[in-house]
């Protein structure tokens, strides 16, 4: 459903994505692993245009997102869901303020908005904190409002930009419990940029390995992690046998 | 850049654009009228409210309460509801304000305001502080009544007056002060007052001067309004004095002693040349020698062929009554004497006339002491002509016991003898003598015609001349002597030379002067004229080089002390409006644009990735900075009537531009960016819009912005 072709960006001088390229069928689950600093980021904030890429091609459903107008461009994100590696949570609202407010912009009536939040906020257990602020959560309770959020519009696609890398490892289990829990009950797509190898070994089907802009690696898990061809997924089989 | 105001965002901006420039407008111009008014109450408390009072009565002191009864009267019988106030009292003169009611605040009032005020007890004139008004200054009386009805018509204005010489336009509100003003002078432009001017002694024709040099204008300027309004009364005061000064020349110049000049042949005069006689003295002039003492020296003051007047402008000829005939010699500069010119003749009148009246007062004397001799010598006569009437009764008498006697004698013959022919004789030579002694002896019958003369009538014609005697002793001789040595002593006591310099003092003040009747002035219209161009055509015209060519205006706008004051005020008040309406702006791009500013520019980043340094400051960013800042400056610049000296507003918009472009600049440090929200806006599909008025601008410091977005914030 999702195809990426010869992704390239610049910032300035600087290379971040340097012929990323990419196919994701529908409902399959892939984790994008690689340093700090590859393009990982850059890559998955291409797909809904958060970050204008230079050239390259992408499709979401046979659609070419790069060419789309604004408002189309505007659907287009609805039905993608974005969650942050640092929660982005709009810090003035309540809990479910920020699960249902963007379902009211776009147009659902408010009563129904507020029930799919209640609903969404229930899945990723924080049912009980729909009206706290954001700043009376901990950093596990925000990401999994976060991760409410992306979820209330039932995305096609749900992409994952390391949403548990500014998280205590305390914290970090809860969210990957939501993580996976998702994963095995929805039919979503999910593209994942995280660190965290053994849930990426669990949940993937496909484990992308990226370096300096571009992949380098990719393939079922136990492919990737028991016989790595490539330097980083060398490292990562040495992260995981240690 | 801009499309992130099509979805809607660029209402939001107007609105707030708009609700800025109002508020921006309300602060501005409110705070500065704060201002304004404090000061202004301050300069009313001094002398009187804005437009409160009228007429400022200058009063003699001692008679202010006269006065301010008087003006009270005045107040309750004509104008009920009239203002009176006293103010200051300066060199013994009061200041009393009077105010009309608005409704008698009319041109008729004003208009009338010397009959109004004439019976005010001790004034000494008024001025007219009516406000807001404008004043023009010796407008000239040809135009007045036109120029009034034009100023009248003049948008701001509601009637215009004449004030004196001057004339007062009264405004509808003091900020047309400007407008009213810049028009009243384009009107006044429009005309001119061409001045002709003569030196003394030139006998002009000023009506036919007038009529050649319209002509004259006509055919060089093509001009068709050109009207002579030479006898206009312009500058009556000076008028007055000017034909005072023309008569006291011509009085002294008929007191002065005459002066005649006969030349010898080729000596030709001139006026102005000075000539040197002997005078009173007795040193005789000669060629070469310097001027002694006692001579006397007369200037030519006019000339015909060889005969020539003059005056003497040296020297005296004071004790001479008869016409004294002298030589004459041309005086050098310098002192020496000159070539022999003729004879001149000084004739003084002044002693002439002295000598008159000091005879006619001998004369009078004379006749006072006549009088009495008169009526003596009449009274004398009346006594003897009873005397004589009486002897001649007793005459009669005797003459009759006389005839009686001699008849007796005579009828007696020889009875009484030679004793009676004795008597008889004696009788009659006695007869005969008294006869004689009373008639002169001339006859027999003398005695009768004694008897014959009209006593009775000479008595008459006696009592006559005793009662003219009378009346010319009821005549006051005294008091006429007393007015005849008064008008003699009343006369100047000058001499010629003193006459003389008088004469020349009022020539030179008179040379350069207006003298009524020398004096053309013609209203031309419509027409810039330069008098230096014309001055030598008019010259040639009028075959006359003395004629001096002027041009003046017909009026002067003269903004009146508290106008001024105001309006000094109201520049206060338009400069602090002009700086409020910057710090207002400032404000204004810090508290709401640098959101909007800050946002954009992250929009822009995010988007296209950092630039260099170079690229970063010409971004569309910083221009629409500067556009908003111009935009919103000027705005409220204009529409709080600021205004800053030397500063337009094209400069007034440059600087709105560059406060624009700074903000931009510094956005971020005035309005932080939470990036994460808004790309978590961004992802979540929210319009430009929306974030803004969800996400950013709630979040953004308090201000217009913030306020206005509470009516579209949804959460
Ligand atoms: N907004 C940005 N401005 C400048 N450089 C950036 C920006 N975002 C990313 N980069 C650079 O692009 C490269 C890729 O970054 P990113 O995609 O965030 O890496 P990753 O997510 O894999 O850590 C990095 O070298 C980073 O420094
Ligand atoms: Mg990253």
């Amino acid at each position: 459903m999702l195809e990426i072709r010869n992704l390239t960006k610049h910032y300035g001088k600087q290379i971040a994505l340097n012929g990323f390229a990419l196919s994701v069928k529908r409902g399959e689950t892939v984790v994008i692993m690689g340093p700090s600093g590859c393009g990982k980021s850059t890559a998955i904030r291409c797909i809904n245009r958060l970050t204008e890429p230079d050239s390259g091609d992408i499709t979401l459903d046979q659609r070419p997102v790069l060419t789309l107008s604004s408002k189309e461009l505007r659907e287009l994100r609805r039905n993608v869901g974005f969650v942050f590696q640092q929660f982005n949570l709009i810090t003035r609202l309540s809990v479910l303020d920020n699960v249902m407010f963007h379902l009211v912009l776009a147009g659902t009536p408010k009563k129904i908005a507020e029930q799919r939040a209640w609903a969404a906020l229930d899945k990723v257990g924080m049912g009980y904190h729909g009206h706290k602020l954001p700043v009376n959560l901990s950093g596990g309770e925000q990401q999994r409002v976060g991760i409410a959020r992306a979820l209330v519009s039932n995305p096609q696609l749900m992409l994952w930009d390391e949403p548990t890398a500014s998280l205590d490892p305390i914290l970090v289990g809860e969210v990957l419990e939501v993580m996976e829990e998702l994963v095995r009950t929805t039919q979503t797509t999910m593209l994942i940029v995280t660190h965290e190898v053994s849930f990426a070994r669990k949940v993937a089907d496909r484990i992308v390995l990226m370096d300096a802009g571009r992949i380098v690696e990719e393939g079922p898990p136990q492919l990737v992690f028991e016989n790595p061809r490539s330097e980083i997924g060398k490292k990562y089989k040495r992260l995981i046998a240690s | 850049m801009l499309h992130f105001f099509y979805d809607g965002f660029y209402r939001d901006f107007i609105v707030l654009m708009l609700v800025t420039i109002f508020v921006g407008v309300a602060f501005s111009s409110g705070l500065a009228w704060a201002v304004d008014s404090h000061f202004g109450e301050t300069i009313n408390q001094m002398i009187g409210d804005h437009g409160e009072y009228d007429v400022i009565l200058h009063v003699r002191e001692e008679a202010k309460e006269a006065a301010l009864r008087e003006l009270e009267r005045i107040s309750e019988q004509q104008f009920p509801g009239a203002k009176l106030n006293e103010t200051l009292t300066i060199a013994g003169q009061s200041n009393l304000f009077f105010g009309f009611p608005d409704q008698f605040k009319t041109q008729e009032t004003f208009a009338g305001l010397p009959s109004i005020f004439n019976g005010v007890p001790g004034l000494n004139g008024y001025t007219v502080i009516t406000e807001p008004s404008i004043l023009i200054r010796g407008v000239h009386p040809s135009v007045r009544v036109e120029l009034q009805e034009r100023f009248a018509a003049v948008a701001g204005v509601k009637f215009a007056f004449r004030d004196g010489l001057n004339m007062l336009v009264l405004l509808d509100s003091i900020d047309d002060a400007r407008s009213v003003s810049a028009e009243i002078k384009q009107s006044l432009e429009e005309y001119q007052i061409l001045e002709l001017r003569f030196p003394m002694g030139f006998e002009v024709d000023t009506q036919q001067i007038a009529h050649d040099v319209i002509d004259l204008l006509s055919d060089k300027l093509g001009s068709k309004k050109i009207e002579n309004v030479s006898s206009a009364e312009y500058g009556e005061d000076l008028d007055a004095f000017l034909k005072t000064l023309v008569e006291m020349r011509s009085f002294l110049l008929s007191y002065a002693s005459k002066v005649r000049i006969e030349a010898i042949p080729d000596v030709h005069l001139v006026v102005g040349e000075q000539i040197v006689l002997r005078g009173m003295g007795d040193v005789d002039p000669y060629v070469a020698d310097e001027y002694a003492d006692g001579q006397v020296i007369v200037e030519v003051t006019s000339v015909q062929g060889a005969e020539a007047e003059g005056m003497i402008i040296k020297g005296s000829i004071f004790d001479a009554t008869d016409i004294l005939r002298q030589d004459g010699f041309r005086m050098r500069s310098g002192g020496e004497i000159g070539h022999h010119i003729g004879q001149v003749e000084l004739e003084n009148e002044r002693y002439r006339l002295a000598y008159t009246i000091n005879e006619s007062l001998r004369l009078l004397e004379e006749l006072e002491e006549l009088a009495v001799e008169a009526s003596l010598a009449v009274a004398n006569a009346d006594a003897i002509m009873n005397t004589f009437q009486e002897a001649l009764m007793q005459l009669e008498v005797l003459q009759i016991q006389m005839r009686q006697l001699s008849e007796g004698i005579s009828q007696g013959g020889g009875q009484f003898g030679s004793e009676q022919l004795l008597v008889s004789l004696l009788v009659n030579g006695l007869m005969k003598n008294l006869a004689q002694g009373a008639t002169g002896g001339v006859s027999d019958d003398s005695l009768d015609s004694l008897e014959n003369l009209d006593v009775e009538s000479m008595r008459l014609s006696l009592s006559n001349i005793t009662e003219q005697i009378t009346r010319v002793q009821e005549i006051d001789v005294k008091a006429i002597i007393a007015q005849i040595e008064y008008v003699r002593d009343s006369l100047p006591q000058l001499d010629d030379e003193e006459i003389g310099k008088s004469i020349r003092l009022i020539n030179t003040y008179l040379g350069g002067q207006v003298i009524p009747g020398e004096r053309v002035q013609l209203l031309v219209q419509n027409r810039i004229i330069d008098e230096k161009e014309l001055e030598p055509q008019i010259r040639e015209a009028l075959n006359n080089p003395y004629a001096n060519v002027y041009l003046t205006s017909v009026g002067m706008v003269n903004p009146d002390v508290r106008s001024e004051l105001f309006r000094v005020l109201q520049e206060i008040r338009a400069t602090i409006a002009g700086m409020l309406a910057m710090v207002f702006v400032m404000a204004v791009l810090i508290l709401d644009h640098a959101t909007i500013f800050s946002t954009l520019k992250w929009v822009r980043t995010n988007k296209k990735g950092p630039r260099g340094r170079l690229r970063k400051l010409c971004n569309p960013i910083i221009g629409f900075g500067g556009f908003t800042g111009m935009v919103a400056l000027v705005s409220i610049y204009l529409f709080s009537r600021a205004e800053i000296p030397y500063m337009n507003p094209a400069i007034i918009g440059i600087i709105g531009c560059m406060m624009g472009c700074t903000i931009v600049v510094f956005a971020e440090k005035f309005s932080p960016i939470h990036s994460n929200e808004i790309m978590a806006g961004q992802a979540l599909g929210l319009s430009d819009v929306q974030i803004m008025r969800e996400i950013v601008i709630p979040v953004s410091r308090p201000g217009l912005l913030n306020m206005l977005n509470r009516w579209k914030q949804r959460f």
